[in-house]
């Protein structure tokens, strides 16, 4: 952090700034062209979400990402957040940045959930596929609805995609995609089968989630 | 100097405190994380960086306030050489974050004084929310958006 001397990558020396027209809540600076979106992956715990991230921050070049900070306990869980940031390069002019947060998966982190959900542009809902996670990820998808009711956002109005991990796991162990959608995927969201470990959806499922928040951009929409 | 291009309401205030309070870092920044302003940084994703960690420890010693007190904590300050004042300022667009990082050129009475004057200007310069009249991306921006991605994967 700080004065490191070098350029941001869109070759301003300070691109930053602000704001003005929360849209959802992405922040569209007219004045300097920039829009900052902010994505939450979402789910139970040791679904993946922080190796989503991982994979993410592993492939993009440095001059394209910050460092990703992990607040997470001595055995690597997810305490607070993993947090990234990734800059998208120009989309319509606009110089476009992504926020990749994930939040702790535990049933007992429901306050850290509620306070990284906080003005989020869009979701990944990342499933466990394997088959005696089903209910787990059951009740995280509906815990993902109420906080998101409480903070008074309509879930059937985010942006929200479902990634189905661990698809790589032998079969016995795993539900099937079709299975997994009729479970968790009832308002008919894009999904994608993944292995976040190895890498195989993790691109699409980014892809994914960046088509539908930039639409709603595209449409004029706000919240 | 500060070389962002922010709202005309926010860059005089965020001037005025720079100025005067001496500070090397200054953040202004959404609860959610989102930055507002920002002095002093170098690279976009280390001022997100730095805002998703001032929401975090803003948003949890808040909470601990509330739990301990019965309201947030009105301030923090940490550090030794390099010391970090992190307060709210309420203005008409809502509750802000605003963090600043020191060293001895300054002080954390300095920077408090400041910051009160600050907080005030801003709230007073703070017009109310604007909702978007236009789309902002043209409708086929899909073409961008996967050669930027298949870019950012190696994949192009």
């Amino acid at each position: 952090m700080g004065n490191g001397g070098r350029h941001g990558p869109s070759g301003f020396p300070f691109p930053i700034s602000d704001f003005p027209f929360p849209l959802g809540m992405s922040l569209v600076n007219y004045q300097t062209r920039e829009i900052t979106c902010k994505i939450v992956y979402y789910g139970p715990g040791r679904s993946g979400k922080t190796t989503n991230l991982h994979f993410i921050y592993g492939q993009v070049p440095e001059d394209r990402k910050g460092k990703m900070v992990s607040l997470a306990t001595q055995t690597d869980r997810t305490l607070f957040f993993d947090f990234l940031p990734l800059d998208l390069g120009m989309i319509s002019g606009f110089t476009t940045r992504f926020q990749l947060y994930t939040v702790p998966g535990q049933v007992y982190y429901q306050a850290t959930r509620k306070l990284v959900l906080q003005g989020a542009d869009g979701v990944v809902f990342v499933a466990d596929s394997q088959a005696r996670q089903l209910q787990e990820n059951i009740e995280s998808f509906q815990d993902l609805h109420q906080n998101l009711a409480e903070q008074g956002v309509d879930a059937r109005g985010i942006p929200l995609v479902i990634q189905y991990n661990k698809q790589d796991l032998p079969r016995e162990l795993i539900l099937t995609t079709a299975e997994l959608s009729d479970a968790v995927n009832f308002r008919g969201v894009p999904d994608f089968p993944a292995d976040a470990l190895h890498g195989p959806g993790v691109f699409e499922t980014l892809r994914g989630i960046s088509e539908l928040v930039l639409k709603r951009l595209s449409a004029g929409a706000a919240r | 100097m500060i070389k962002t291009s922010v709202e005309p309401w926010i860059e005089a205030p965020l001037r005025a405190f720079v100025a005067d309070a001496g500070v090397l870092l200054a953040l202004l920044l959404h609860p959610s994380g989102q930055v507002l302003a920002q002095h002093g940084f170098f690279r976009a994703v280390d001022v997100m960086s730095a805002c998703a960690l001032a929401a975090a420890i803003h948003a949890s010693s808040a909470e601990l306030g509330r739990q301990l007190e019965g309201k947030p904590f009105s301030g923090l300050h940490a550090g030794n050489a390099r010391q970090i004042y992190l307060a709210e300022a309420e203005t008409a667009r809502g509750p802000y974050i605003f963090l600043t990082v020191f060293d001895q050129a300054s002080s954390l009475g300095l920077v408090r004084m400041y910051f009160e004057e600050f907080r005030a200007t801003l709230a007073a310069a703070a017009p109310p929310p604007v909702a978007p009249q236009e789309p902002v991306l043209n409708a086929n921006f899909e073409g961008e958006l996967n050669r930027n991605l298949a870019e950012l994967f190696g994949r192009a």
